[in-house]
């Protein structure tokens, strides 16, 4: 090995590999001037490391606080359930975004096919059930109208009836007294000697 | 070693979910490590803890951009090293570095003065050599990582570091000659 300045303060750096170490060695051995060199530097590293660090004045310490929080994607990054959210609320943006966006020619047709067909329905129930109630309503007039029709036939017979049987008893009575008058004309001096007590 | 990189991640992992208390513990492992890198390169204890502070914001702000946590510590100091030279250039004319006075002439060093030998060795760098030690030395990274903190080729790192330890060897050679008492 030669002479070499600049490997000594690697040797004394702790710089070199164990086999370089080995032959620097070997030759600080032999060589007076490396020797000495490495001697120089050795007081020099000693004397420097003698200076010992120094306590520090305060102590550092963090506080948590808006500087030290982490920011906002840290925090969803962080966090599985908030991540979850945010995922939850991006697929449903895209399916939101990609609903309004996309081409929808088939939907127009569909509709306007289900109105149409709606209100085949609705005129086909009205023109079925019209008849029917009409009819009902009909019936039911029909029947309101016959039930005072006999009320009304069963109240004039009633009448009537009392009228013939008073006329009857007037008849009976006018004929009575006419019958009467008949007798008295008739048979006057039965009619006087009926009217003489018997002695 | 390999289970505080596992726990560290683990660490990381929750940060980056916001678990601030979590982050509190990395913090708790690093913050005195990343406080002497940038008062080593500042030169002022609150300025230093300042830029600390805002080093450990930036980072928990900037978790996600983090592609592999085993690189954490690299990382960390890269956004370090930037928020320290940002606050260099900004306080350029206030901040020069001045060079410490010469210690006493005594037979033997003490301590302090010692430090400030290293002090005056360690201004006379320039600034990328002196980070280069300081990561090298102080924090032990190795050239690799390095180069992702400083954002320069591995050689380029080596050439900083081999010229600052040539120019520090010879500053400091009196602290041996002297002796420390």
């Amino acid at each position: 090995m030669n002479c070499s300045p600049d490997v000594l303060k690697d040797y004394l750096l702790g710089e070199l590999p164990g086999p370089d170490c080995l032959t620097v060695e070997a030759h600080v051995r032999v060589c007076l001037t490396c020797s000495e060199e490495l001697e120089r530097l050795r007081t020099a590293q000693a004397v420097l490391a003698s200076s010992p660090d120094v306590e520090m004045p305060r102590r550092i310490s963090f506080v948590s606080d808006r500087v030290f929080e982490p920011g906002w994607w840290q925090r969803l990054w962080n966090s599985a359930p908030r991540l979850g959210f945010a995922s939850a609320m991006v697929l449903a943006a895209a399916i939101l975004v990609h609903g309004l966006t996309r081409p929808a020619p088939a939907v127009p047709e569909a509709t306007a096919y289900s109105q149409e067909a709606v209100e085949a329905r609705i005129e086909a129930e009205v023109s079925r059930r019209i008849p029917a109630a009409v009819a009902q309503a009909v019936a039911e007039h029909d029947a309101r109208l016959r039930t005072e029709m006999a009320r009304l036939v069963a109240a004039s017979e009633s009448k009537l009836n009392f009228e013939r049987r008073a006329d009857l008893v007037t008849f009976e009575q006018a004929f009575t007294l006419l019958k009467k008058q008949v007798d008295m004309l008739q048979y006057p001096r039965l009619a006087s000697s009926e009217m003489v007590p018997s002695r | 070693m390999i289970f505080r990189e596992v726990e560290d991640r683990d660490l990381i992992h929750k940060a980056r979910k916001g678990n601030v208390d979590a982050y509190n513990v990395l913090v708790s492992r690093w913050e005195k490590r990343v406080f002497n890198y940038i008062y080593r390169l500042v030169g002022h204890r609150e300025d230093g803890l300042d830029v600390t502070q805002d080093v450990f914001l930036k980072a928990y702000q900037n978790l996600g951009k983090l592609e592999d946590p085993a690189r954490f510590g690299p990382w960390l100091f890269r956004i370090a090293h930037n928020e320290s030279y940002s606050l260099l250039r900004k306080n350029r004319p206030e901040t020069e570095l001045t060079e410490p006075p010469a210690p006493a002439h005594n037979p033997r060093m003490l301590p302090i003065e010692v430090s400030i030998t290293i002090e005056r060795a360690m201004a006379r760098l320039s600034a990328d050599q002196r980070e280069a030690v300081v990561l090298k030395i102080y924090q032990g990274f190795k050239f690799e990582e390095m180069s992702e903190i400083l954002s320069c080729p591995v050689s380029t790192v080596k050439s900083r570091l081999y010229t600052a330890l040539d120019l520090l060897k010879d500053a400091l050679a009196p602290v041996k000659a002297r002796g420390v008492e």
